[in-house]
């Protein structure tokens, strides 16, 4: 549509970088005279990705936090201070492009170190990932991709492995192959422990080479296990910085276990890296829905009106996975679903949900909103929250195994591998309403999906044709995250014919319908962001404590009081239990109804 | 989740045993007709169609001698309920004549209706069906003449042939002037025949032109009113010229029939989507909070035919496109939409909310009115040059106009029509059109005309039934793009099942005496007075119509005219 701006370009994911014409032009004006080129474009690219100088203090993690445009990257300043001056008429667009895309060419690069390069994620997810950003021209020019684990690996065992797992998107195959080779050249493998500063230098040295006298910028990916966090960031920071550009961290969960640890964690990372090098990635908030949340709520005026407790009766934030921890309950067992998938990925997207409409898109903004929400809502309580643990079941002559079956979980283990839980906003917006949670794995079926339902209409002129229970007949949104990406609101409809007979039917969008494209993983987006320094979809530490401090007093309860989890069937819809926590707030559980 | 509530009856038994005993008229003039005749009635619906048993179980429970019992006993037509012996007194039978047998409507529209219901089992088990017409004709030519025009319901063809042959058996034939009391005497005779002793319910549909309305009305009630049940009349557009033509009209039915037995049908109510209105609204929270001027910029109502008059167009000539579908059928979807909430969904309770709205319009003025005429071009025909038609006709083939309710909700909402002929598509649709969100986060992601981004929310009345919702949404990978995306229902996707016409269901509503699709006098006043001095200025100033091509997107002057107003028509854009 003509209205939006159409991007041919591996778009950023910046909310100020789309490319309305009008926009674009501001935009270019911005970035010549601050130097913060337009990011990922094929081609033309550079690394400091900002198109509006208000995001720049927190562009620059390793440099400046207060870098104006003139301070920030001192091999930037050559061509910024000859075009500072220039008065702000724009000049001819392809000119710019052309002095920023030579510039920016030869002067910087990105070195992505991926500590614990052999791990299962780094295989299936960052390095399949990084070739995706790279395939769509999102990766700067210059780039390498380093690997780092102790296992002993010549660069050319890890282009094997990481060949294994790389694909190329549906929508373009032309040149994969090509490509694919091209991508592994750039990758690298650098053995070495992960509390060692000596093999950090070593790395260090190795990347040293390959930046080849451009500016530096680092990106680490700690895919490491919790109780090596520290050390290697240590390391990291102290013997691999960036010395010219800058040097970010991406840390994935957990992040503790309880207030307490996580804070220790916290402090520890800031021993060596400020807060704004830090990136806690939650990988839900990369996936297509929960970023699409924030533009459905504050792009239509129809949803923001409704989206209080005057009119919603409830919202459902429901994860399920149909298989358990099939022999690797190891980790698993030591966090419990509650810690592994609610504390966070569930959390968030309900404080994304709920927050107030923020000042504005950016990061600190929209992370100040979702500290205050998360900081209004009320600690669980042990009331509030049912656990499960699934149980073995036999299927059609296959037995399932129980979660203690598994060989790496202890036979009396408690840990929940599912939870219910209802939680509550003491706000002016959601005073009241319930927000439930519900997290399993080994249900019947796989999704993550958030239902909001709505009151029943108030003196409702066709209640009578709905029956007993009205609130049966409410209105429902439902944002499907995953499998199936799809936005549906029911609605109540006459259904076609003579007389009057009411049914709920769909305002709905399958995203497979409308959209042609492959959606990206989320990793890929979070990985961009991180490259460019987008801060939005990553938890700030004041977040994370919020978060925790709304579990910490139920986690700490459960485990003291040793409360033994309800068990269901492997691959069941999960224990009963988690029906009477809903209906002791009226709600009713939307997946599981009859209809969907 | 498919709620309960009835198959083909709007009106229901057990819980209304009040709705006969008020209509025991014996001659033409009314008994008091309580307006809460049947209370709520399309709300209790406890039969199914598909459960012929149960409806009759009701039925025969209760026993009243109901006009809305009688109905029921379409289901006698099943074995079952044959075995059930009603007393004597509860049988009853429907005649439906249809006056203007032999016109286009009555074998395009009607008499296939009929049919249809009688296919649903809708209609009572002992009803008749007779033709009435100038021309000679036995019953047998009536019967073929119809056969040509009856189809069956896809959804289920079974013994489609069988019940054709029932149902032509049940129709008969007799011709007569249209202004003879002694024909309509003859008819009265026959028709009685054909109760046989029976409670006797007449329903007479006018399908005649309007000059001989009234001469009809006085026959057909002097002398074949039923003497022992209702009887009723529908009457067809048009109601008049104007607001004096139309009052007069309404004044000499009035000396013949009693308010509630005039039905004045205006089929776009029949619609689908049109029924479907008021459910959307008044079912579902998530619309009516935003159903103000604090939310929706305008509203348009968009009517448009891909064909011209064909030959056709002396009627047409003679009243225009703003009489023929702006005054009628776009208004009265303008007042289901704009209405306020009303107290139940009974007729009365409806149309009094319409007439309030009606009567809160501002009275349209000429400078918000375009008005076009098609012209011809290589393959096709001008308006003027249908023979039909005067060589110097200045009757709009398309108008386009903006309306204003003056009331607490809608005060500066533009309220848009726009209705033609020979135009480039054929579709009825309502177009919703939000306001842009205020302080808008996204802004930077739309271009320059916020405007164009708003929500907007279209019920597609045909072709191809649709509602549909545009909502701004992510294009989905990296970066943050932002689409129109929409948020659909289509009929044709959801509800297999053949919608059926707009004749059909509002048959059955008169049959049923369920008003609420029908006009009432007040409603047909106020809509005239809306229209009325305007009408009258184009006539008497001799307003030229801006021409535009058959086939074509109509004249530019409707975009002015929306432009006026800060709208932009939804249809023609470049998206769709």
């Amino acid at each position: 549509m003509a209205t939006f701006s159409p991007s041919t370009h591996c778009p950023s994911s910046s909310p100020y970088s789309n490319d309305s014409s009008v926009i674009n032009r501001f935009h270019q004006r911005i970035a010549l005279s601050s130097i913060r080129p337009k990011q990922c474009r094929p081609r033309k690219l550079s690394l400091q990705q900002s198109s509006l100088p208000k995001a720049v203090h927190l562009q620059d993690g390793a440099s400046t936090k207060k870098a104006s445009p003139v301070k920030s990257d001192g091999p930037v300043k050559i061509l910024k201070d000859g075009i500072l001056s220039v008065p702000p008429v724009t000049p001819p667009e392809e000119s710019i492009d052309i002095a920023k895309f030579d510039f920016d060419k030869e002067n910087s690069t990105v070195s992505i170190t991926v500590v614990g390069a052999s791990g299962d994620l780094a295989k299936k997810k960052i390095f399949p990932a990084l070739f995706a950003l790279y395939y769509e021209g999102c990766l700067p020019k210059h780039f390498t991709i380093f690997g780092y684990a102790r296992s002993k690996m010549s660069d050319a065992e890890l282009r094997t492995m990481v060949s294994k797992t790389l694909t190329c998107r549906i929508d373009q195959r032309e040149n994969c192959g090509e490509k694919m080779d091209q991508f592994l050249e750039r990758c690298f493998y650098h053995p070495g422990q992960y509390d060692s500063q000596e093999n950090f230098l070593e790395l260090d040295k190795k990347l040293k080479e390959h930046e080849d006298g451009r500016v530096a910028n680092r990106l680490f990916y700690l895919s490491i296990p919790p109780n090596i966090f520290i050390d290697a960031v240590k390391c990291a920071s102290t013997s691999a910085s960036a010395a010219t550009g800058w040097t970010r961290v991406i840390v994935e969960k957990p992040f503790g276990r309880d207030s307490e640890s996580s804070a220790a964690l916290t402090r520890s990372l800031k021993q060596y890296l400020d807060e704004d090098q830090i990136f806690r990635i939650d990988h839900y908030l990369g996936k297509e829905l929960v970023e699409n949340l924030s533009v459905l709520r504050f792009s239509n005026l129809i949803f923001e009106p409704l989206w209080s407790r005057q009119y919603i009766r409830n919202v459902q934030f429901i994860f399920a996975e149909d298989f358990g921890t099939e022999g690797r309950g190891g980790y698993f067992d030591n966090y419990g679903i509650i810690r592994d998938i609610m504390q966070n990925h569930l959390l968030q997207i309900l404080a994304l949900f709920a927050m107030e409409t923020p000042v504005s898109l950016d990061a600190e903004d929209i992370r100040n909103e979702k500290v205050k929400v998360l900081r209004s809502m009320r600690p669980l309580q042990l009331d509030d929250v049912v656990i499960g643990q699934y149980k073995s079941h036999t299927r059609g002559g296959v037995k399932y195994p129980a979660y203690i079956d598994d060989k790496t979980v202890p036979n009396d283990s408690l840990t929940p591998t599912f939870a219910a839980a209802a939680l509550f906003i003491d706000n002016a917006r959601w005073d009241g309403v319930p927000f439930l949670m519900k997290a399993g794995k080994a249900l019947h079926d796989r999704r993550a999906e958030i239902r909001v339902q709505f009151r029943h209409v108030p003196g409702n002129l066709y209640n009578k044709n709905i029956g007993t229970d009205l609130d049966l007949a409410t209105n429902e949104l439902v944002i499907r995250v995953q499998p199936d990406e799809a936005i549906y609101l029911k609605i109540n409809n006459k259904v076609p014919g003579l007389g009057m007979r009411l049914d709920r039917s769909n305002l709905n969008l399958l995203y497979a319908a409308r959209y042609a494209k492959e959606i990206p993983d989320a990793y890929e987006r979070l990985l961009l962001d991180a490259i460019e320094g987008e801060r939005r979809l990553f938890i700030r530490s004041d977040e994370l404590d919020a978060a925790w401090s709304l579990f910490t007093p139920v986690l700490k309860e459960l485990e003291e009081k040793k409360i033994v989890p309800e068990y269901y069937p492997y691959g069941s819809r999960g224990p009963v239990g988690s029906h009477y926590l809903a209906a002791r707030y009226k709600v009713r559980w939307g997946d599981v109804g009859s209809e969907q | 989740m498919a709620t309960q509530i009835s198959p083909c009856s709007s009106s229901s038994t057990t819980f209304s045993p009040s709705s006969l005993n008020q209509e025991p008229f014996s001659s033409a003039k009314l008994v008091n007709f309580s307006r809460k005749s049947s209370p709520s009635r399309w709300v209790f619906k406890i039969h199914s169609r598909i459960n012929p048993k149960n409806q009759f179980e009701l039925k025969s429970s209760n026993g009243y001698p109901l006009n809305a019992v009688s109905l029921q006993d379409g289901a006698a037509e099943k074995p079952l309920a044959k075995e059930i012996v009603l007393p004597e007194q509860t049988e009853s039978n429907l005649s439906v004549t249809v006056v203007g047998a032999s016109g286009d409507l009555a074998k395009k529209k009607i008499f296939p209706a009929l049919f249809a219901l009688f296919y649903e089992d809708c209609l009572p088990r002992n009803f008749v069906i007779f033709g009435y017409a100038r021309t000679k004709m036995t019953d047998e030519e009536l019967r073929e003449t119809i056969s040509r025009t009856l189809t069956c319901r896809i959804d289920k063809r079974e013994n489609c042939g069988d019940k054709m042959e029932e149902f032509l058996q049940r129709c008969f034939y007799h011709s007569g002037q249209y202004n003879s009391e002694e024909n309509f005497a003859e008819l009265d005779s026959k028709l009685k025949h054909k109760e046989d002793g029976k409670l006797s319910n007449r329903l007479f549909y006018l399908s005649i032109p309007p000059n001989i309305f009234v001469d009809s009305v006085r026959c057909a009630s002097g002398k074949a009113s039923s003497k022992t049940g209702w009887t009723r009349v529908i009457v067809e557009k048009p109601f008049g010229r104007d607001s004096e033509s139309s009052a007069e009209l309404t004044r000499s039915l009035k000396k013949y029939l009693a308010e509630d037995q005039i039905f004045r049908i205006d089929h776009y109510l029949g619609k689908e989507l049109v029924e479907n209105l008021s459910v959307l609204r008044f079912s579902n929270l998530v619309f009516e909070p935003l159903w103000s001027r604090n939310y929706i910029r305008n509203v348009q109502f968009i009517f448009s035919e891909d064909f011209g008059t064909e030959g056709r167009g002396g009627y047409f000539d003679n009243y225009g496109i703003i009489r023929d579908i702006m005054q009628n059928h776009l208004l009265q979807i303008l007042a289901l939409f704009a209405m306020e909430t009303p107290v139940s969904l009974d007729a009365e309770d409806i149309r009094n909310e319409k007439v309030k709205v009606l009567k809160s319009m501002r009275r349209l003025k000429l400078e918000d009115v375009v008005i076009g005429q098609y012209k011809g071009g290589k393959s096709y025909l001008g308006y003027t040059e249908d023979p039909t038609v005067p060589n110097d006709s200045l009757t709009p083939t398309f108008a386009a106009a903006a309306l204003f309710i003056d009331n607490a909700r809608w005060d500066g909402v533009p309220f848009l029509m726009k209705a033609g002929k020979a135009l480039n598509t054929r579709r009825a649709e309502i177009r919703v059109q939000f306001r842009h969100v205020p302080g808008n986060l996204y802004k930077k992601n739309f271009g320059m005309d916020m405007d164009k981004a708003t929500n907007e929310l279209v019920l597609r009345v045909q072709p191809d039934e649709a509602i549909y919702l545009k909502i701004n949404n992510k294009v989905p990978g990296l970066g943050m793009r932002l689409d129109r995306s929409d948020l659909n229902l289509l009929y044709s996707m959801r509800y297999p099942k053949e919608i059926p016409d707009a004749y059909e269901r509002l048959l059955l509503d008169a049959i049923e005496g369920e008003r609420r699709l029908f006009i009432r006098s007040d409603e047909l006043d106020a809509a005239w007075s809306i229209f009325t001095p305007l009408l009258k200025e184009l006539e008497t100033k001799k307003i030229a119509p801006e021409l535009y091509p058959y086939g074509s997107r109509g004249p530019v002057g409707a975009h002015y005219l929306a432009a006026k107003y800060n709208v932009r028509w939804g249809d023609v854009t470049g998206e769709e």
